[in-house]
């Protein structure tokens, strides 16, 4: 216990010039802190939506449908005659919402799966990876469309669907460092005191590779919203009338000839906010991922 | 990884530039391009016309099983029927491969007959197994025969209380248990649907399988070949008994993506393709040089189903203030003027007899013109003046989600929360046939009164519980004694009467609010001469025919 305490001390102790060390790398790194702009831009967009949408993003006006953008309606209005710039920020909401809970979900999930398959090992280890390796083998849209076509449209098995396509992601990455730690000192010390299993995992084991994780979430959190925005484009998204980046891509393909601003527009918040999700995930690595460091 | 990052970052930023940039340029490619094809000077006759059909891929060419706008088209160039639509000019019927159109004989029984004579001469195309041979009553009666026949034809309720027979090897005698009007009877011997006649030596050496996709029958177009989820090409045939085509033959291209069809008719390596139902697209194509665009009927009707044994809409009130709550004029500027316009009965009275006017409705009051007011006093009546939610599912096409949409908004303006569920467009069709959405909204064109008004509104047709279900989404019953009369009248101006007071009943109950019609719409290369008007066309195309040419 005394050890215990001890250890906890001399960490607390390392943490402070440890962040700012962390931050100072972070920061170093220009491209990151780009992403991190635009990732606080974009969730204060989401945020604040209401206020700083200009028109009821579910009003229609099908008289001034596909009007091309004026000073009323600075992006134009799409096939319903919706104003499309407040339509794109509310979408902003759909995509972050998807995209964070989705990774929280997956993600969770995904590192208990990968976590306890490499501390329990055997039998046990072989099932639930190598069902992670079958889950693996499917393209992320096809499993994506799998678990749609069975649950059916709609936000909630949206969050779902992606959720499973994490998942498998995030347990491959939480078992290989799982299998190191289990073999390390302090595992084993705890092991001899008769720690239980589930303490042994989540406080011994989950805090080692908390790091990698938060790069993963990160990454994944761009490939989250991007799949939201595949699978919203196929016509297997949210329902209507709520605003979706796909989905408002999708309508506005159609009309690529006439009014090329209704697909655009969508497109372009969909480019930047994963762009910036990536940027900061590789920032976060930069500064989380020891080998890097070095 | 960072330099990597960016240079996808930046490489992305390229390509979105020149997105924006594309459709300023595509118009002056466009032009040069229909340039370079006319001073290359074309080939007028003995040309291919290439065709962009809006499918993935066929789904039937025995014409028995055509269903689809993408098979009708094909099957309507390589069947004829006893008698046929006027090119471009429907419902106008003339004699096809009968040699005139006869008046029925009654019977002592209370039967009806009606005596086809066939033209002589009439060559079947040559078959995979069979050679080219001459289209004889054994021909009529094996097709006629195969069209009522539920396990080969998907139209065999059509065909109940038919017997054909054959006189001699150009006499074909029809004899109906029930007599019909010419108006209702005709359709059913016409150049579509079951009315195509097929060469029976042909099917019954390939078997009713492979005639699917080989199909041999007497028209002006010959099938060749087919390359799944490509392409269908068919050849002229030389001995088509109203003279050899002017066009070397045709090749439809399975082309489900407007963006690609419109590319293709731009670069003019297509001449005629399914454009979109839109005002703008068919301004901007119309504006090309080079190109024209053909809006032409029959349009498919638009109409609002209710479910009247399904709570709320049980309530009369609840039904009329959903009409009075709907904008008519805002939905036809979904698509803008001149692709669609209202309807004020189920069935058009732009297309066809039956039919319910503005004026006609007017006089009687059941208009139901757009009043949220009105919508709102009616639903305080039922009781639901705060509101109420129902959930629909809606097919991911447009000409359905539109239409949900745009009422989901308009409902939602009195109170009323339609939540919509998007699933893809066979899963809505099986979904609304087992009852899952109180309000439906279905899109079709019907040959004439009595087909629409038997398939949406007879009791036999309820969904579910009918005797044959069909498509009466409302599970209305009300009317079965006026249908059943219309259609063993006789006299044309009687059954007129009897089906518009059916119309009057239904709009009275209001169990379906008609909404619109949507007009077809193809665009083509302006070298392209159809030979004949684009009026109304009932299989949905412009119709190639022996008179299409290509011109210089």
């Amino acid at each position: 216990m005394t050890t215990a305490t001890l250890d906890a001390n001399a960490q607390a102790l390392q943490t402070i010039s440890q962040r700012e060390r962390m931050w100072r790398t972070f920061t170093q790194n220009k491209a990151a802190v780009v992403g991190l702009i635009l990732v606080i831009i974009v969730a204060l967009i989401a945020l604040f939506a209401p206020v700083l949408a200009p028109h009821d993003p579910l009003r229609q006006d099908t008289f001034n449908r596909l009007a091309p953008p004026s000073s009323d309606y600075p992006l134009g209005q799409d096939d319903y005659g919706r104003d499309i710039l407040s339509r794109t920020i509310y979408a902003a909401r759909i995509s972050l919402m998807v995209g964070i809970l989705s990774v929280l979900a997956g993600g969770t999930i995904g590192t208990v799966i990968g976590i306890f398959a490499g501390y329990r090992g055997g039998a046990t280890e072989t099932f639930l990876m190598r069902v992670v390796d079958v889950l693996l083998a499917f393209p992320d849209l096809i499993t994506g469309l799998l678990v749609l076509a069975v649950l059916g449209g709609g936000l909630f098995k949206m969050i779902i669907a992606i959720a499973i396509v994490i998942s498998p992601r995030f347990a491959r990455i939480a078992h290989g460092p799982t299998l190191a730690l289990r073999e390390r000192d302090h595992v084993l010390a705890a092991r001899s005191i008769g720690v239980k299993e589930g303490r042994m995992l989540f406080r011994h084991i989950l805090p080692n590779m908390l790091g990698e994780l938060l790069v993963m979430a990160s990454l994944w959190t761009a490939s989250a919203i991007r799949i939201e925005a595949n699978l919203s484009f196929i016509g297997l998204g949210v329902s209507p009338p709520t605003p979706t980046w796909g989905q408002m891509i999708r309508d506005g393909t159609v009309h690529l000839t006439t009014t090329p601003w209704f697909s655009i527009v969508p497109g372009i918040a969909v480019f930047v906010t994963v762009l910036a999700f990536n940027l900061l995930g590789d920032g976060l690595r930069d500064v989380l991922d020891p080998k890097l460091q070095n | 990884m960072r330099k990597w990052l960016m240079l996808c970052a930046l490489l992305s930023i390229i390509i979105l530039a020149a997105a924006c940039a594309a459709p300023a340029d595509s118009g002056s490619d466009t032009a040069s391009s229909s340039d370079t094809a006319a001073a290359d000077g074309e080939t007028s006759e003995g040309a291919v016309l290439r065709l962009g059909i809006n499918a993935a891929d066929l789904s039937s060419l025995d014409p028995h099983f055509a269903s689809g706008t993408q098979d009708r088209t094909v099957v309507s160039m390589v069947f004829n029927g006893l008698v046929r639509y006027s090119p471009g000019d429907a419902p106008n019927i003339e004699p096809d491969l009968a040699t005139a159109i006869p008046e029925p004989e009654a019977t002592d029984d209370g039967k009806q007959v009606w005596t086809f004579e066939l033209r002589q001469g009439v060559m079947c195309h040559a078959g995979p197994e069979t050679e080219a041979y001459e289209l004889t009553a054994d021909d009529v009666v094996y097709s006629l025969q195969k069209s009522a026949n539920p396990d080969r034809s998907a139209f065999a309720g059509e065909y109940d209380g038919m017997t054909v027979e054959k006189v001699d090897d150009y006499t074909v005698s029809i004899t109906m248990d029930t007599p019909l009007s010419p108006v209702l009877f005709l359709p059913k011997i016409a150049d579509y649907a079951g009315g195509f006649i097929v060469c029976s030596q042909a099917i019954e050496a390939v078997g009713d399988e492979a005639f699917k996709t080989h199909p041999v029958g007497t028209g002006p177009f010959m099938f060749e070949s087919y390359t799944p989820q490509d392409r269908v090409v068919l050849t002229a045939n030389p001995d088509y008994f109203r003279g050899a085509p002017k066009l070397a033959g045709v090749e439809g291209r399975y082309m489900p993506d407007i963006s690609s069809r419109e590319l293709g008719l731009r670069a003019g390596e297509l001449d005629v393709i399914h454009g979109l139902d839109e005002a703008q697209w068919v301004d901007a194509i119309s504006g090309e040089e080079g190109l024209a665009v053909d809006v032409f009927g029959v349009g498919e009707v638009a109409t609002i189903y209710f479910n009247i044994d399904a709570e709320p809409f049980d309530k009369p009130e609840v039904r009329k203030a959903i009409a009075y709550a709907l904008n008519r004029d805002a939905f036809l500027a979904l698509f803008g003027p001149g692709i669609a316009d209202n309807v004020y009965s189920p069935v058009p009275a732009q297309f066809m007899d039956g039919g319910l006017t503005k004026d006609d409705v007017d006089a009687l009051d059941l208009e139901y013109a757009y009043d949220p007011e009105m919508a709102r006093e009616l639903l305080a009546e039922a009781g639901l003046a705060d509101g109420f939610s129902f959930p629909v599912v809606s097919s991911e096409m447009n000409a359905y989600r539109k239409v949900y949409e745009a009422m989901q908004a308009q409902l939602a303006e009195v109170g009323i929360d339609m939540q919509v569920d998007v699933v893809d467009h066979s899963s809505m069709h099986s979904l609304i046939r087992d009852d899952a959405n109180p309000v439906v909204v279905y899109v079709a064109f019907r040959p004439n009164a009595d087909v629409y008004l038997t398939r949406f509104f007879h009791s036999d047709s309820i969904v579910v519980t009918g005797a044959k279900p069909d498509t009466n989404f409302s599970h209305y019953a009300a009317i079965d004694d006026l249908i059943d009369s219309a259609r063993a009248e006789t006299d044309e101006a009687a059954q007129i009467e009897l089906w518009k007071e059916a119309q009057v009943q239904i709009l009275e109950d209001m169990v379906a609010y008609p909404l619109m019609y949507q007009n077809q719409i193809y665009a083509r290369s302006d070298k392209v001469d159809y030979g004949h008007p684009l009026n109304a066309i009932m299989n949905l195309n412009p119709q190639i025919t022996e008179m299409t040419t290509i011109g210089q």
